[in-house]
């Protein structure tokens, strides 16, 4: 369709082109199983399940659990988890169910312990709340120290960048305004055939950022196209092929279906900082993002897909083959997919709090001061930590009581020999916790505050983090 | 050419080992990547094949330790080219193709030294294996 629209026309490609098929194979968090395990005998009415030692919900009845693609095993914590119990089941493989129960007069067992292979679930249902995001951030690291995130490993200050996403090729870029998308449409799922049942949670129109619930028989699955997967310190998750077949109708849908990666832009965002909003940094297109570097303030960027174009292109033309041969077959939607919706943040009754909260004035020197004079200081402003800033007010390097100390035990006069240089430093608006976090993971009581000159605006030590918990 | 892993202790990382074997043994190596500061060093270096048992030998006696590194090998059955490795990798060892596949050059990469993209693979099919080292020195022969 792409290419025709370019080379022909529009409405060329209106009377040529019946159906466009579209692709993507990314982690979608927000997927799992619900699975009917069957009464065992006698019956239990279960309250706490587990398979292959991860925890499974038990939302409904007696024996309907629903595996969650994040939740994770006690034992290979985010290693196994959820994605790959129902990766396990769809290959074939046999699983260990646990489950407990309180008892009651009509399900007296409290406990059971057996295995299953899919071939013994009554119902095995892949049902996704939220799949395919219309589009999605690029995300970089703008701290000093690498961070692991749903967004894959982030190296420090910018050193590269990921996304996520088909861009040309995701389904509901191709029908934006939903013509031809909502309750009712089967679509390719997990190389077998699914249905929309719904806008996803967080569906978010107006931004291009939509999504879809979808339902499939996991039984009929291939694992190519749902496949279990672990980001290191974030959590296990699974990867989810999915394709929609859009009809072209009208005019207009040739007209959408031609999009291309060049006019889908996406923004770059700091996933370094640890708040709801991020701010953007750049806006990029999915061509530059598919062409393996960004630039970011005259920064070239290397960046690197997290979802699989390969296998979104297999899934697209999986698709088209099963649309020719007659083995699949279009849905008109009973009620599209809404494009109004909005997504709100959470309402938050309680305040959280921020280093802002607790930040105290820091008490400074400058370098060229004598080591006696900074130990006075110490005791007549009764601190442990003093900030040493340049003729500019900006952070140069911190020294301790110890420090201090330790300088006078040994004779050391110039402030210069014992200033620790690399400080570990926090932001104002950065939530405690993990400005508190940080100061635990490198056995530092205290942080100078800085903004992004990196002129120092206070400080917050574990004393006063203390206190505040403490209220 | 091999590559090896030496290894300096605290001890020993003062003295210049590794010019003195080249010039005891008239042996050419090639550093690689190298970390080194007063608590202790780790060198990659490349040996050629036909000296790499004496060389071997002659860091062992200086007091340092060589060892044949583990190779990072990608499973490409499992592999599903997402792609998360590829800007991880600091020697560009890991590309994509045309077709949009991840292409691993094992000759490029650093081997378990460096390992940045083992735990940056969603689907942990990156892992570092310890090579035979018999079979190493066949296959650069044949």
């Amino acid at each position: 369709m792409k290419r025709l629209v370019e080379s022909s026309s529009v409405e060329v490609a209106f009377r040529e082109v019946d159906v466009v098929t579209t692709g993507t194979f990314g982690a979608m968090c927000s997927s799992g199983a619900i699975i009917n395990v069957g009464h065992s005998d006698p019956p239990i009415k279960i309250e706490k399940a587990w398979i292959n030692d991860v925890p499974i919900c038990h939302p409904g009845a007696a024996v309907d659990l629903y595996i969650g693609a994040t939740s994770m095993s006690k034992q290979q914590a985010f290693e196994y988890g959820g994605g790959h119990v129902i990766e396990d089941l769809v290959v074939g493989k046999e699983v260990e169910l646990r489950a407990t129960a309180y008892g009651t007069d009509c399900y007296p067992r409290t406990q059971v312990k057996t295995r299953l292979t899919k071939d013994d679930l009554n119902q095995f249902h892949l049902l996704n709340f939220r799949n395919c995001y219309q589009r999605y951030n690029c995300a970089v690291n703008g701290r000093d120290e690498t961070i692991y995130t749903y967004m894959g490993k982030l190296l420090p200050r910018l050193r590269n960048a990921t996304f996520s996403g088909a861009g040309e090729l995701n389904p509901l870029m191709n029908d934006p305004d939903y013509e031809t998308i909502g309750i009712g449409t089967r679509i390719f799922l997990g190389g077998a055939q699914g249905y929309v049942i719904g806008e996803g949670t967080q569906h978010d129109p107006q931004n291009r950022f939509g999504t879809i619930m979808v339902r499939g028989d996991a039984k009929k699955m291939n694992p190519e196209f749902l496949r279990g997967a672990a980001f290191t310190r974030y959590g296990t998750t699974l990867y989810v092929g999915l394709g929609i077949p859009i009809p072209i109708l009208n005019e207009g849908l040739a007209e959408k279906t031609a999009i291309r990666d060049e006019e889908i832009f996406t923004n770059v965002v700091d996933y370094g900082i640890p708040r709801k909003s991020r701010p953007a940094l750049a806006k990029v297109s999915y061509k530059e993002l598919k062409s393996g570097a960004i630039t970011v303030n005259d920064q070239r960027i290397r960046v690197s897909s997290l979802s699989s174009l390969k296998t979104a292109r297999k899934i697209a033309g999986t698709l088209k083959s099963w649309i020719t041969q007659g083995e699949f077959f279009l849905t008109a939607p009973v009620e599209h997919l809404s494009v109004d919706s909005v997504f709100k943040p959470m309402r938050q009754t309680e305040e959280t709090s921020f280093v802002a909260n607790v930040m105290q004035d820091a008490v400074m020197c400058s370098e060229s001061e004598a080591v006696k004079v900074v130990a006075e200081r110490i005791v007549t402003r009764s601190v442990n930590h003093i900030v040493v800033i340049d003729d500019n007010g900006k952070l140069a390097g911190i020294v301790t009581s110890w420090d201090i100390t330790r300088a006078l035990a040994q004779g050391k006069k110039a402030l210069g020999d014992i200033v620790t240089r690399r400080v570990i430093t926090a932001k104002l608006n950065e939530p405690l916790e993990t400005a508190s976090k940080r100061m635990a993971q490198h056995n530092i009581s205290a942080l100078p505050v800085i903004d992004n000159e990196k002129k120092v605006l206070g400080i917050v030590t574990a004393e006063d983090v203390s206190k505040l918990l403490g209220r | 050419m091999v590559r090896i892993l030496l290894r300096f202790s605290e001890n020993v990382v003062e003295k210049p080992i590794i010019s003195e074997i080249i010039l005891e043994l008239k042996v050419p190596i090639n550093i690689i990547t190298a970390h080194v500061d007063s608590k202790g060093g780790e060198v990659l270096a490349e040996v050629p094949d036909e000296a790499l048992q004496k060389v071997i030998k002659a860091f062992r006696k200086q007091g340092a330790t060589a060892s044949i590194p583990k190779l990072i090998e990608i499973d490409d059955e499992k592999c599903i080219s997402c792609g998360a490795c590829l800007t991880l990798c600091p020697v560009e060892a890991i590309t994509m193709d045309e077709g949009a596949s991840v292409v691993f050059n094992q000759e490029k990469c650093l081997g378990s030294t460096c390992s940045a993209c083992v735990d940056a693979c969603p689907s942990r099919v990156i892992k570092s294996v310890k090579q035979n080292r018999s079979e190493l020195v066949a296959n650069n022969a044949g």
